[in-house]
């Protein structure tokens, strides 16, 4: 159990949605940036996740490994 | 000393003679208080912490705070290095508990744990250069181009090989507890980073300890491990390690421009090895070390 916490905790998704999402949404904002079809935050979810996810699908956050 | 250091015929000495002086001029070098280090460990992390509330109320632009922070994590290690060789004091010394709180303290920034360094770090020093079990063997590469390659692979989540020697040089010590407490340690570090960031400050927590961190950790590899154990190839004790120069001084090299001098007396302070380097140099000649052209 806890070792399942651990691997969640440091696990690339879990990075991706639990610091890069806001900060890719805090850089939006910053920026004035924004798209019509979505809050910066839910498209900074979608980029941020779908790169989580490919980095814990391919243990590789720059696809080389 | 260094009078008689530089009236020596050292050709004239035998292999005895040059390990009595060799030891004679470490030994004057070491038992020294090491107040530079202590101060820069303590002062280093305390300037790191005042940037966070100085950014946060607005007092200091980030862009002022980031290069103060990347500097600060960059430094972090050194102070936390002498004090896993106790060079502060040494068990059962009074000020032992200084000794401690300075390896704690300093690596504060760098989000690192200390006593999982030390031993790990130790082990380095038992095994430098050894293949299997060297726990920083797999810092080294044929270049400096194929460091910074290696180096950027090995950020990524997978590569479990380097990730593995650290804990792998644990256990064979009998300190596999310890990877608890790095865990713990970097537990923190994202929880941080984590809740500043849902807090709605992501780019002061970026600038000020996450980019910060991964441009210590590849400058931290290449100066203090690639560097002065390129190529790596030799194991013993004078051939281990070398001495180089640095484009960026001594200083800009975090000091390793005489890595060698600590390879051979790890008790002596960062901040004596230039001075104890020049007056053993002599001796490492004729050791076969590798001086490169300091």
């Amino acid at each position: 159990m806890i070792e399942k916490l651990v691997k969640l905790l440091f696990s690339p998704v879990t990075f991706a949605l639990a610091f890069l999402a806001p900060l890719f949404a805090q850089i939006l904002d910053a920026l004035a940036l924004s798209l019509p079809i979505a809050s910066n935050l839910t498209l900074a979810f979608i980029v941020a996740g779908t790169w989580g996810l490919m980095a814990q699908l391919r243990g590789s956050w720059i696809w080389l490994k | 000393m260094a009078e008689v250091a530089r009236e020596t015929d050292w050709d004239a000495l035998s292999q005895d003679q040059l390990d009595a002086m060799e030891r004679k001029i470490a030994a004057k070098y070491m038992g020294h208080f090491p107040l530079g280090i202590v101060l820069w460990g303590f002062a280093n992390t305390a300037v790191w912490l005042a940037l966070w509330p100085l950014v946060l109320m607005g007092v200091m632009p980030l862009w002022l705070a980031f290069p103060i922070a990347v500097f600060n994590v960059c430094a972090a290690y050194l102070p936390s290095h002498d004090a896993q060789h106790s060079i502060v004091a040494r068990e059962g010394h009074k000020l032992r508990w200084l000794n401690e709180l300075l390896g704690h303290v300093s690596l504060i920034p760098f989000a690192a744990p200390f006593r999982y360094l030390r031993h790990t770090h130790f082990e380095h020093h038992t095994h430098a250069n050894d293949p299997a079990l060297d726990p920083d063997y797999d810092v080294h590469a044929q270049s400096r181009r194929d460091f910074f390659r290696k180096a950027l692979l090995r950020m990524q989540p997978g590569d479990t090989k380097g990730q593995q020697a650290y804990p792998a040089a644990l256990k064979r010590v009998g300190k596999e507890h310890l990877v608890l407490e790095a865990l713990a340690v970097r537990a923190v570090y994202v929880l941080v980073l984590f809740g500043m960031a849902w807090s709605g400050h992501a780019i002061e927590a970026a600038l000020l300890w996450w980019i910060p961190i991964l441009i210590s950790q590849v400058y931290i590899r290449y100066y203090l491990s690639w560097k002065p154990h390129h190529p790596g190839k030799d194991t013993g004790r004078y051939q281990d390690t070398s001495a180089f120069r640095s484009a960026l001084g001594n200083v800009g090299s975090s000091g390793m421009q005489y890595h060698i001098v600590h390879h051979l007396y790890p008790r002596i302070p960062l901040m004596q090895t230039p001075a104890a380097y020049r007056e053993l140099r002599p001796i490492l000649e004729r050791r076969g070390c590798d001086l490169g052209e300091l």
